[in-house]
């Protein structure tokens, strides 16, 4: 049995990590206050992860009726 | 679901809370000795500080009492100009914003009003504080005609009075300094030290879980303290009560009265009489004017340089004495008792410890149990001395010069008189009842020796009972300290041990 090419939660993690990869370099480059930046945008990793998991089921859907 | 979907969920359900926990504590935590932690409440975080002042005349020269009250905050009383009384009101309030706390101070108000002689200060905080969860501070910089008479209450906020005419303080949760006052003082006061230097009348302090140092203090000072120290340093007469922390008191002009309870006691320098009592801690005395009566349970006691008579009686601990003038009685139950320079003789016992007397004159009582006595008068003997020992022995150094009817017997052991020009009287045979009797340098005052163990009496030069006489208090010029122990050449007039204190 195949591995899926898509996996919502993989998305999902890799954009956080890289999220967080980003926004921490830019804190110690001293562009920005890491700990309130992250404390806003966290749940939107949620959000990301739900629209992905939707996108998902749409496309099962889809490809099932083709 | 899959495994994998749980974990992520996890995974970022945990990220978040970490997240949301480090903001709600930045800025409250600390790394102290105790380790790193957070420090919650209203007080800690950004603040921001706004002033607010007001004055009120008052009747120049007429007695004027303040009274202030505050909490969350400090209280400064110092001396101002005659006729008015300035206050400025210091309002600290932790918001994020100054904005935010701006509006909040606005709102803060300080009150000012007087009635007759009365002027009093406060704010409105109660008002403002209930169900309001704002940290905000109240300082109160008062200053008031040099005259007033500070009437101050106040919590979780230091208190300073400075140069005005007297002071009545309670406080709690943080310290009180007073100041270069011209009357006098009281404090009353939890969970914070307590200073006072340079207090013109008489002085009430009463602190719990705080210490207190005093200092300059012209009239008699009264202090009660638990869970404290106190240092006392020229003082009029104090008296002190003081538990679980130890007492420090030097130079007191008067009478010194300490009742201590797991508290070490140390006093020097004091004028009149000293009558201290401690508990599982010693007492330690240098320097006193008058009469000492000193008692300790579980605690040693030294003395020296004591003018007057002295009592002193400890269980669990030794009695050490060092030039005393006065008539002694020690007793120590389990201890000894070690005493020298004693002018007027001495009536001393013990039980497990032995007792050394070198140096005295006058009459002397020794009675010890399971220990032995050592006597050495180093003056001429000239007084009725008495010394038993039950499960102990008995030596006396007999200076040259004595003169004395002796009656000695050892009882189990052997009695040895090796004293030239002793006509002595035989009894009985070592390890039975030996008994000597007879007189020395013609006969004089009597000299009864009783012991369970040998019984010894060896000759020795004659000295001064001292080597030097006992010192006097400081600041005390006109105390009765001043006449030296007796030497051989003017000995001490014998009298009986503990009567009452010899007038100068």
């Amino acid at each position: 049995m195949s591995r899926p090419a898509f996996s919502p939660e993989g998305v999902t993690l890799g954009v956080c990590l890289v999220a967080v990869g980003v926004l921490w370099t830019l804190s110690n480059l001293g562009r920005l206050e890491l700990l309130p930046v992250i404390r806003t945008w966290w749940p939107a990793s949620l959000a990301l992860w739900g629209v992905l998991e939707l996108a998902d089921l749409w496309v099962r859907r889809t490809s099932g009726r083709s | 679901m899959s495994a994998r979907k749980i974990g992520l969920l996890i995974l970022i359900l945990a990220f978040g809370a970490s997240v949301e926990t480090a903001w709600q504590v930045r800025g409250d935590w600390r790394v102290g000795p105790e380790g790193c932690r957070v420090i919650g409440g209203r007080f800690y975080g950004p603040s921001y500080s706004f002033e607010q002042t007001a004055e009120r005349p008052v009747p120049a020269g007429a007695p004027l009492r303040l009274e202030a009250r505050n909490a969350f905050g400090g209280v400064s009383v110092t001396a101002g100009a005659a006729g008015i009384v300035r206050v400025k009101l210091r309002k600290v309030v932790f918001l994020p914003s100054e904005e935010k706390a701006r509006a909040f101070a606005d709102r803060i108000a300080l009150r000012l009003s007087a009635d007759g002689g009365t002027v009093k200060v406060s704010t409105n905080r109660d008002e403002i504080g209930r169900g309001e969860d704002i940290g905000f501070e109240t300082h109160l910089e008062i200053e008031a005609p040099a005259e007033s008479a500070a009437d101050v209450r106040n919590e979780h906020g230091r208190v300073e009075l400075a140069g005005v005419g007297s002071g009545d303080v309670v406080s709690s949760f943080d310290g009180v300094s007073v100041e270069r006052l011209a009357g006098g003082l009281r404090v009353e006061s939890r969970h914070g030290d307590v200073r006072a230097a340079g207090v013109g009348g008489a002085l009430d302090v009463k602190t719990r879980h705080g210490n207190v140092e005093i200092s300059d203090v012209a009239g008699a000072s009264k202090v009660d303290v638990e869970h404290g120290d106190v240092r006392a340093r020229t003082t009029g007469a104090l008296d002190a009560s003081v538990k679980f922390g130890g007492l420090e008191a030097t130079v007191v002009r008067g009478d010194l009265a300490v009742r201590g309870g797991h508290s070490e006691l140390h006093a020097s320098d004091v004028n009149g009489t000293a009558r201290v009592e401690t508990s599982f801690a010693g007492i330690h005395l240098a320097r006193i004017g008058g009469d000492v009566r000193a008692t300790a349970q579980h605690g040693e006691i030294d003395a020296e340089d004591v003018a007057g008579q002295l009592f002193a009686q400890t269980t669990h601990g030794d009695v050490r004495l060092d030039r005393v003038d006065g008539p002694v009685q020690a007793i120590a139950d389990h201890g000894g008792v070690q005493a020298g320079g004693l002018a007027k003789g001495a009536r001393v016992r013990t039980s497990g410890g032995d007792a050394s007397l070198d140096g005295f004159a006058g009459p002397v009582e020794v009675e010890v149990e399971r220990a032995s006595a050592r006597l050495a008068p180093r003056a001429a003997l000239a007084a009725e001395v008495t010394a038993s020992a039950t499960n102990g022995e008995v030596r006396l150094e007999v200076p040259e010069g004595s003169h004395f009817d002796l009656d000695a017997e050892s009882r189990r052991g052997e009695l040895r008189a090796e004293v030239p020009g002793l006509s002595a009287e035989t009894a009985g045979r070592p390890g039975r009842g030996h008994h000597v009797s007879g007189k020395l340098g013609g006969g004089g005052a009597a000299v009864h020796l009783r012991a369970d163990g040998d019984v010894t009496l060896e000759t020795r030069p004659a000295l001064p009972i001292a080597d030097r006489p006992a010192a006097r208090p400081a600041n005390a010029a006109s105390t009765p300290a001043e006449a030296p122990a007796a030497t051989p050449s003017s000995p001490a007039t014998p009298s009986k041990p503990a009567e009452a204190p010899r007038q100068r």
